[in-house]
């Protein structure tokens, strides 16, 4: 047996470029890699996650929010509700974090090419999808429409505010922004109303189309049989899923959801996956 | 076949003592049965049905640094230096257990850890007879008991098969103690391991069994099941901040799916709430498998976790139940 030089569980270092506050309790890194080996050589499909380590704190497991399409860095967004979330919110701009991955399948992006995509999400599910977002807009001329369905509890609670501003404003894109009802200032231009129910009323065509979902579990419950009303297949819907994770390898034991293991099996699957986890669920 | 009288049983230990540590069942002066360091003189416990601890203990230890982090040199993996060693008197349960391990650890993205002291282990396999917690028969593993050699135990002495070519090595220094014999040997217990337990859909694992409401309204959730696995290896990552602010280390530690903390999320959250749901985790893990392991049952009949669990617990009435009793 020869022994690999390669830890699977050291990080790389990775310095914050750049730190937006996208609500008061939600921040996104832009980070750089120090290495510039690793700067260069690093590579990652949408839909894929990482383990981001604060120092004497530990790991956690997010996304990779950024696009693939945009390179020389990557970007994650958190909620600061743990140990490691809290330590990584005292950072600065110019601190080091720890990185390891890219880990986990991702969206098939190649088969959706040609076809119309309707992203639905809630809260902080936006991140998942929005590298997919902006991966499919970089390279626009390759997809039908884009529709964007978006909501948040409260005005205050919606992420990426500067880029629904931008997708509001571009014409091929429909963005449909929601708040939950009592969630909505004096200057809210958007709908105000739960996620399932605005997707019925904004209802997307099925033809041709892929409806990828990420929000909370309560939220992708009652959507999943508002797509199938529109006529969406469980073929053609995605979402992406999340649960505890130490390792992101398929070794520490703990990320299962029915008999897959997110980290090795997902974190991308389709409703007819989703389906068959059933109970979990 | 080749073949060693009994009385050869202290010159063989003498002539592995020189290709490494030699560790095997010790029966300590407490009357427990333990794997470890077998002195000079002594006598390994081959009469024990199981040790206390499985053989798991030397691949992942109970807790052990994996990183360390400095603010001026990054993060460090510890150097593993690991000596040759040689386990001696291993049950072909034990062995699959290993197996199980390597399959999780060495498949895909190898553990550099695990790797580091796989690679100096030499495993010599010796055949049991089962008691009243062994299920080896009634659910035989379906998975390969890797061995370097096999010691059959028959009346007077021991019969030798080779299942590697480092045991083929081995044997070659054994050479003084062996010799040439005809025999037939009454069983083979290395065949214990072959048949796979028929998996139902996965609709009858139906969260809504009362099945596991009464497995966790018995247990205590003191884990023991867990820790004497020879399967079991979920772990769980910790991390401690120096005083100086500038250093961390990170271990990782043995962790247990029946504990709450298991399926924790940040801010108190967890995926398994109550101890029914913990259980069905269990049994899933151990007899379906996830990942690099899924399909493969976890239950190498060992019988452990029966005879340690302090409620008298037992999984396996439970796999006999929901997979088609195999007896």
């Amino acid at each position: 047996m020869c022994i690999p030089d390669k830890n699977i569980y050291k990080p790389h270092l990775a310095t914050i470029e750049q730190i937006i506050d996208e609500t008061p309790d939600v921040r996104t890194f832009r980070l750089v890699f120090e290495d510039e080996a690793v700067r260069d050589s690093f590579s990652f499909r949408s839909g894929q996650f990482a383990e981001y380590s604060a120092f004497g704190a530990g790991e956690s497991t997010f996304c990779i929010a950024s696009s693939p399409t945009r390179t020389g860095h990557i970007e994650c967004c958190f909620r600061a509700v743990g140990k490691v979330t809290e330590a990584l919110r005292r950072l600065e701009v110019g601190d080091s974090v720890g990185v390891r991955g890219p880990y986990g399948n991702s969206f098939p992006i190649e088969d959706f090419y040609g076809r119309n995509l309707v992203f639905v999400a809630g809260g902080i599910a936006l991140p998942p999808l929005r590298t997919l977002i902006w991966n499919a807009l970089d390279q626009r001329d390759r997809f039908g429409d884009i529709t964007i369905v978006y909501g948040a509890r409260t005005e205050s609670d919606l992420v990426y505010k500067r880029e629904l501003k931008e997708w509001q404003e571009r014409s091929d894109v429909r963005l449909v922004k929601t708040v939950d009802p009592g969630g909505n200032g004096p200057d809210w231009d958007g709908q105000v109303g739960f996620v399932p129910t605005i997707l019925e009323e904004a209802a997307p065509s099925a033809e041709n189309t892929i409806a990828l979902v990420c929000g909370p579990p309560i939220m992708i419950k009652f959507t999943l049989p508002v797509l199938e009303k529109l006529g969406f297949g469980d073929e053609q819907i995605y979402t992406t899923l999340e649960n505890r994770m130490k390792c992101g390898l398929g070794k520490c034991g703990r990320c299962n959801v029915g008999n897959v293991y997110v980290c090795k099996d997902g974190p991308v699957f389709t409703a007819g996956q989703v389906k068959a986890m059933s109970q979990e669920f | 076949m080749r073949y060693m009288e009994i009385s050869k049983l202290q010159r063989l230990l003498d002539l592995l003592r020189q290709q490494g540590e030699l560790h095997s069942p010790v029966l300590g002066d407490d009357g427990v049965t333990r794997f470890e360091l077998l002195p000079p003189g002594k006598l390994p416990d081959l009469a024990a049905i199981r040790t206390q601890l499985p053989p798991k203990k030397y691949l992942l230890h109970p807790q052990e640094t994996i990183l360390t982090y400095q603010a001026d040199a990054g993060y460090r993996v510890p150097l593993a230096t690991v000596p040759a060693m040689i386990l001696f008197g291993l049950h072909p349960c034990d062995l699959a257990g290993i197996s199980y391990l390597d399959r999780i650890f060495l498949g895909d993205e190898p553990d550099q850890l695990y790797l580091s002291r796989r690679a100096a282990l030499t495993l010599i396999g010796v055949s049991c007879t089962p008691d009243e917690f062994c299920s080896c028969r009634l659910y035989p593993s379906p998975l390969e008991a890797w061995y370097d050699l096999f010691f059959q135990q028959s009346v007077d002495g021991i019969a030798v098969s080779i299942g590697s070519p480092r045991g083929a090595e081995l044997m070659k220094i054994l050479d003084d103690v062996m010799e040439e014999r005809e025999l037939l040997l009454p069983e083979d217990t290395r065949c214990f391991f072959g048949r796979k337990i028929p998996l139902p859909p996965e609709s009858e694992l139906d969260q809504g069994l009362p099945e596991w409401q009464v497995l966790a309204g018995h247990c205590i959730g003191c884990g023991a099941c867990s820790v004497c696995c020879p399967t079991c290896s979920c772990f769980d990552v910790l991390e401690f901040g120096g005083l100086d602010g500038s250093s961390a280390e990170r271990l990782r530690r043995w962790d247990n799916c029946l504990f709450r903390s298991h399926a924790e999320v940040a801010g108190g959250m967890s995926f398994q709430k109550d101890r029914a749901q913990r259980f069905r985790y269990r049994y899933r893990h151990k007899y379906r498998g996830f990942g690099q392991v899924k399909g493969v049952p976890g239950c190498t009949g060992c019988g452990r976790c029966r005879a340690f669990c302090p409620a008298g617990l037992d999984l396996r009435a439970l796999a006999g139940k929901l997979e088609g009793d195999a007896s």
